[in-house]
């Protein structure tokens, strides 16, 4: 391994959308980078829900939207209420979108590729074991008992953060913190997506449920349309789901696959993979009581930057924004007598001043909102209640308050429910 | 390989996971103290592990490390700290391609 020998100027553990774009911004600028992957090729250890922010790639990357791996742009989004026999869907449609489908595992290999592309040396099938320093400063990374040296080590190991514990900087995860994320993608056939979804050529679906799928456990299920497959899956808040799962979590998934309302877009699909992963949630707890250290930065799941935002999830933008800042923020550090931790707290600086610590403050509720179990149970079983009574006619019909009124019964009293619909608008 | 669905019914997790790609390591990457999965009551594992690497055998938990997705929930849910994990070394391992 000749290139171990030598001294970078940065070393990127993990070439996710964090280590990767912040190795492809310090390639960009000039540093010595080396870019530490521990799977077969970039990508490969690499799952999320379905569905990327466009904007804040687009500031990193040149001509992002014509060169990146997008399968679908969402024009087409759906929030449905969903019990064992009906759904209630709010659908928003548009010309234009924000946000686009993709795997994760290409988009990583694409920006991995565009680190390699300024410059960046990427290894993979290397995992690093332990964080190398000399009193107190970070110096590089050990592999396999060899050290490799560098002015700076960016820490993107992900939400499990082995070297971060190891090194004392962060405790282990808590049940609290996270949630657990199941998928299955299913093979299907491009314009048949079209046809049963309507839509357009390169356009996609993002769809949200909320209800019983989850088997009364706070969290929520999901459908994205691929280029020609679909993303379905669920995600549990994993403290919740140990008290309260009844059966193996697959089961979960399968039993949302073959739902009624949905397997009936899923007839002629094929199970093309099955994937997992966890996903920060209490982002204050955590969040390392720092992201820069001597010769250390944090950035993507390890630092815990991912918003939840209650009806979506931002995660990838996060990610590769906080690797972006990251690279900047060693720039200056370099600029000003190297990378010490004053220096680097620079990071800190423009996280502050960005829009991802603006939307981590604005959303700070969310999570703990989250976790209330009417919003799972009761207000979906009430919200499909009453579109049933208004919907279903055979002889008599309903008026809405008259409706209201009676499914609200024994489920809900008016207090409850205007401070719930209170919180909820305060909040989301 | 892959799963037809079309039949409106759960599949089995064996074939479900036949979909996914690994490079299993000759040595497994995590290890279970059995003696504290004797002593632990609820052993959310079971239900937990999205790969069902944790089974049981009458009263006894059972671990197997080849169809481990690496998504590290075993270690943390479980109460009695029996999970000694880390990541399967260089290269090994799930091999994700679709997600």
């Amino acid at each position: 391994m000749s290139v171990i020998n030598q001294r970078f100027d940065a070393i990127v553990i993990g070439a996710g959308p964090a280590g990767s774009t912040a190795a492809y911004q310090l390639a960009k600028m000039g540093y010595k980078t080396l870019l530490l992957e521990r799977g077969r090729t970039p990508g490969s250890k690499n799952m999320f829900g379905g569905r990327v922010y466009l904007q804040p790639l687009k500031d990193i990357y040149d001509d992002f939207e014509k060169k990146a791996p997008i399968h679908r742009w969402v024009k087409k989004e759906r929030i449905s209420f969903i019990d064992n026999e009906n759904s209630t869907t709010i659908e928003y449609e548009s010309t234009k979108t924000t946000s686009f489908t993709t795997y994760l595992t290409q988009l990583s290999g694409w920006m991995a590729n565009q680190a390699v592309n300024q410059g960046a040396i990427l290894l993979t099938e290397i995992r690093v074991d332990k964080l190398y320093r000399e009193n107190n400063v970070f110096k590089g990374v050990v592999v396999e008992d060899e050290v490799v040296n560098a002015d700076v080590v960016i820490d993107a190991e992900g939400i499990n953060r082995l070297l971060l514990e190891e090194a004392n900087l962060v405790e282990k995860l808590k049940p609290n913190q996270v949630a657990l994320g199941v998928k299955e993608v299913i093979k299907l056939d491009s314009n048949l997506i079209n046809q049963l979804f309507g839509l357009d050529n390169n356009d996609g679906l993002s769809w949200v449920f909320i209800g019983n799928l989850t088997n009364g456990i706070p969290g929520g299920a999901f459908l994205y349309t691929n280029r020609d497959s679909i993303s379905l899956g669920i995600v549990l808040m994993l403290e919740e789901a140990i008290r309260k799962l009844d059966k193996h979590i697959y089961k979960l998934v399968e039993e949302f696959r073959i739902h009624p309302l949905i397997n009936k877009y899923l007839k002629e699909g094929r199970i093309m993979e099955y994937s997992t992963h966890l996903i920060p949630e209490d982002i204050n707890s955590l969040k390392p009581r720092k992201l820069y250290y001597d010769g250390l930065l944090i950035v993507g799941d390890a630092a815990g930057l991912l918003l939840n935002q209650g009806y979506t999830y931002r995660g990838v933008d996060f990610a590769a924004y906080s690797g972006y800042l990251a690279a900047k923020a060693y720039d200056y550090a370099h600029n000003n007598g190297g990378p010490t931790s004053d220096n680097l707290s620079k990071y800190e600086e423009l996280l502050r001043n960005s829009f991802i610590y603006r939307m981590l403050n604005k959303f700070s509720g969310v999570t703990e909102l989250m976790k209330k179990e009417r919003l799972f149970n009761t207000y979906p079983a009430l919200i499909n209640e009453l579109a049933s009574r208004l919907m279903h006619i055979d002889y008599d019909s309903y008026k809405i308050m008259e409706a209201f009124k009676e499914v609200k019964k024994g489920r809900i009293s008016w207090l409850t429910l205007i401070k719930d619909l209170w919180e909820v608008s305060r909040k989301i | 390989m892959s799963t037809k669905v079309e039949e409106k019914k759960i599949q089995r997790i064996e074939d479900i996971l036949n979909n996914d790609v690994w490079d299993v390591d000759y040595e497994p990457h995590i290890k279970v103290d059995y003696n504290k999965c004797r002593e632990c009551k609820w052993k959310p594992c079971i239900r937990l592990c999205p790969a069902e690497c944790y089974t049981l055998v009458g009263d006894e938990v059972l671990f197997s490390y080849e169809g481990c997705l690496e998504c590290g929930t075993c270690r943390v849910v479980c109460p009695e700290n029996a999970v000694e994990w880390s990541y399967p070394k260089s290269g090994r391992g799930i091999h994700y391609r679709f997600s």
